[in-house]
C-alpha cells in the first residue's frame, strides 16, 4: 500500500493508494474512473501478450525473435518510414523513438501535432506565461475554462484546483472565482457558483470576443451595447473586471480552441491578450495551463525540443534534421511514406477515414499494450508493458511538471517495456 | 411563498400578526401551528388547510431519517465531495492536493473515493445531523457534484 503516480490522463495525480502485493492490484482508493480503468488494464481482455505477425491476412502468434526479424526486414526495405504516437509512453520510450527515426532516416511525429503542440509552438513568438497546479491550488482566485468540458475529460482537475483549501486561499472554493466559456452546456457548468459566470458563446466567434477583450484592454469604455458573440455587456464587464482585477488568474485552454474553423489564429490572439493584461497589470497575473488529453503528450515536446530543437513533426535526413512544413496528416495525404512504425496509439480510430484508408495500404508495425482498430491492420504487433503500472518512466504533467511514474506489479512474463523494444529494433537494425 | 399561497390572505389580524405574510414566515420557521390561524380551520377553507398540513408534515413531530444516496451509474468519481464536504475538511489533514484520500479513513469522513466511485462511509458525523441553527442546512455535496450523482432525502 502506498502512494503512487496515476498515469490516467494528463493530470497524473500523485495520491493516489494502491494497495497490491506485487502481483495483482487489490484495491485502487482515491483514483477517478479514468484512472481506475488504467489499472484495470493490467488483467483487461483487450491486453495482447504474445508478439504476433500477419500472414496471408490473419495475425498469427509468433516468436520475439521471428517478430524483429520480420520488423528489421519492412525497415531495411523502406526508405521512408514514417514514426507516429509516443504519446503514452514514458520519455525514455521517447528518446529512443528519436533516436531511431534517425537512425532510419524517418519522419517522426507525435499526437502532439494535432493537440497543443500548435500553442507551443506560437508561443515562440507571443510569450507564454506559464503556471504549476499548486500555484492554482494555493494562490490561484480566478480560473477560466475555455473550450474544454474539463469535467469529464479530466475528472479530478476542478478538486484539485477549484475546490482544494490551499495555503493562502484557505476558505477554497469561496474565494476562488471560475469562468467557463463553451458553447455548449457541459457537465462542467454542474460546478458553478452564484458568484461565477457561466458563458454560452456562439460557435466559432471566440475570435470576436478576444477582440473586443483586447481593445477594451487599450482604450477602457469601448464595449458595444449590445454585446459580442452571444455574451450580453454585463457578462462582458463582469469578466473584464475579473480578467483585470485577479491577484493570480488561471486560464486552461482546452482543444476547443485549437479546433475553431476560422483562418485566423485564435490562440495567438488569447496569448497576446494575456500578455496584454500582464502588462497593465500592477498587483497580479494572468497564466495559461493547457489541457492535453494523454498523459505524457508535453513530453514528447519536451524531448524532441531539448534534443533536436523543434517540439513536433521532426524530418530526418541524412542522420540530421531538416527543415519542413509537414505533418503526419500531410504526410498520410500525400503517401509520402512506405512503412510506419505506430507506438501506442490508435490512429485508425482517431484519423479521418480517408487518411486510415491510406495508412492501411502500406506496412504498419504496432507497439502496443491493447488491442484496437489499428491492430486490424498491422503487420508485426510488439505487445508491451503499461507505463506507469508494470514499468517506470518519466512523464510531464499538464503545466509541464516532469513526475516519475513508478513500478507496482510484474508484467506478464516475456513482455518489455517500450523502451527495451525500440532498443531492439535499433540494435538489430544496427547488426545487418 | 409556497405557504402563503394556501393562506386565506385576509389579513384579519386573528393570529396576532399584522399581515398573512407575517404568519407564513413564522410558519416557515416554526414559531406558529397552522391552527393558529383560525379562519382556516373553517370549512370553506378546508381543502388549504390540509395542503398546508401536508407540506408541514416534516415539522409537525413526525421525524424523517436522513439519506444521502449516491448514484454510483453516474459518478466518476472526481472526489469534489471529498474535498468539498466541511466534515472531511475539519478533520482530514490538509496536503497540496486540497484532500488526499487517506487510507484507512479518518472515523469522522463521510465520503471516500474507492475503485473510481464515490461511496458514503458513516452519516452520523454528517453537519445535518450534529451541528446546529443555519450549518444544519449545508447541502454542498449535493450543490457542487457536477454529474447530479449525490441527493440528499428525508425518508
Amino acid at each position: 500500500m502506498r502512494k503512487i503516480p496515476c498515469s490516467g490522463c494528463s493530470l497524473l495525480c500523485d495520491d493516489i493508494i494502491v494497495r497490491s502485493d506485487g502481483i495483482f492490484i487489490d484495491e485502487v482508493i482515491g483514483a477517478c474512473l479514468k484512472g481506475k480503468e488504467r489499472f484495470d488494464q493490467v488483467t483487461a481482455k483487450n491486453r495482447i501478450v504474445t508478439p504476433m505477425i500477419r500472414d496471408d491476412s490473419d495475425l498469427k502468434k509468433s516468436s520475439w525473435d521471428e517478430a524483429f526479424k520480420k520488423v528489421t526486414k519492412l525497415l531495411k526495405n523502406s526508405n521512408k518510414p514514417l514514426l507516429y504516437g509516443f504519446s503514452t509512453v514514458s520519455c525514455e520510450a521517447q528518446l529512443k523513438g528519436l533516436e531511431l527515426a534517425n537512425l532510419l532516416n524517418g519522419f517522426i511525429d507525435s499526437n502532439s501535432t494535432i493537440c497543443q503542440g500548435k500553442v507551443l509552438n506560437m508561443a515562440k513568438e507571443t510569450g507564454l506565461t506559464l503556471t504549476t497546479i499548486s500555484e492554482a491550488i494555493n494562490k490561484a482566485d480566478l480560473l477560466i475554462v475555455w473550450g474544454a468540458n474539463a469535467a469529464e475529460s479530466i475528472p479530478r482537475l476542478f478538486n484539485k484546483t477549484l475546490f482544494s483549501r490551499g495555503k493562502f486561499r484557505m476558505t477554497g472554493r469561496e474565494i476562488k472565482t471560475l469562468v467557463i466559456i463553451d458553447p455548449v452546456k457541459t457537465a462542467s457548468f454542474g460546478v458553478m457558483g452564484v458568484r461565477d459566470i457561466a458563458l454560452q458563446i456562439n460557435p466559432g466567434e471566440d475570435i470576436n470576443l478576444i477582440k473586443v477583450l483586447k481593445e477594451e484592454c487599450c482604450n477602457p469604455g469601448s464595449i458595444a451595447s449590445e454585446g459580442v458573440a452571444g455574451i450580453d455587456n454585463d457578462d462582458l464587464k463582469r469578466l473584464l473586471l475579473h480578467l483585470t482585477g485577479a491577484e493570480n488568474g488561471i486560464i486552461f485552454i482546452g482543444q476547443g480552441l485549437l479546433k475553431t474553423q476560422s483562418k485566423k489564429s485564435v490562440i495567438r490572439e488569447l496569448l497576446e491578450l494575456v500578455q496584454m493584461i500582464n502588462v497593465k497589470q500592477q498587483k497580479g497575473r494572468i497564466s495559461v495551463i493547457l489541457i492535453g488529453g494523454h498523459y505524457n503528450m508535453l513530453g514528447f515536446d519536451h524531448v524532441a525540443l531539448s534534443n533536436y530543437g523543434k517540439n513536433h513533426s521532426l524530418q530526418f535526413s541524412n542522420n540530421q534534421l531538416i527543415d519542413t512544413d509537414d505533418t503526419i496528416v500531410s504526410k498520410i495525404e500525400r503517401e509520402d511514406f512506405d512503412c510506419s512504425i505506430i507506438v501506442g496509439t490508435d490512429p485508425i480510430s482517431h484519423l479521418p477515414q480517408e487518411l486510415s484508408k491510406k495508412l492501411a495500404k502500406k506496412p504498419l508495425i504496432l507497439v502496443d499494450n491493447k488491442k484496437s482498430a489499428t491492430l486490424r491492420i498491422a503487420d508485426v504487433v510488439l505487445p508491451s508493458t503499461i507505463t506507469g503500472i508494470e514499468s517506470e518512466g518519466l512523464a510531464f504533467r499538464l503545466d509541464h511538471v516532469p513526475i516519475e511514474l513508478k513500478k507496482i506489479v510484474n508484467p506478464p512474463s516475456n513482455i518489455f517495456s517500450d523502451e527495451e523494444i525500440l532498443n531492439q529494433i535499433i540494435e538489430k537494425f544496427k547488426l545487418k | 411563498m409556497e405557504l402563503y399561497k394556501y393562506l386565506p390572505k385576509t389579513n384579519c389580524k386573528e393570529c396576532g400578526k399584522p399581515t398573512c405574510m407575517a404568519f407564513a414566515l413564522d410558519l416557515l420557521q416554526g414559531k406558529v401551528k397552522v391552527d393558529d390561524c383560525t379562519p382556516l380551520l373553517e370549512p370553506k377553507y378546508k381543502k388549504q388547510y390540509e395542503t398546508l398540513k401536508e407540506l408541514l408534515g416534516a415539522e409537525e413531530g413526525i421525524i424523517k431519517e436522513l439519506k444521502i444516496n449516491v448514484d454510483t451509474d453516474l459518478c466518476d468519481g472526481c472526489g469534489i465531495c471529498v474535498t468539498v464536504c466541511p466534515v472531511n475538511a475539519r478533520y482530514c489533514p490538509p496536503t497540496l492536493s486540497g484532500k488526499a484520500p487517506d487510507y484507512p479513513p479518518e472515523k469522522h469522513q463521510l465520503f471516500q473515493v474507492k475503485g473510481g466511485k464515490c461511496e458514503l462511509l458513516n452519516l452520523e458525523h454528517c453537519r445535518r445531523l450534529e451541528s446546529e441553527g443555519r450549518e444544519r442546512e449545508c447541502r454542498v455535496c449535493e450543490t457542487y457534484c457536477p454529474r447530479e450523482a449525490v441527493k440528499i432525502e428525508y425518508v
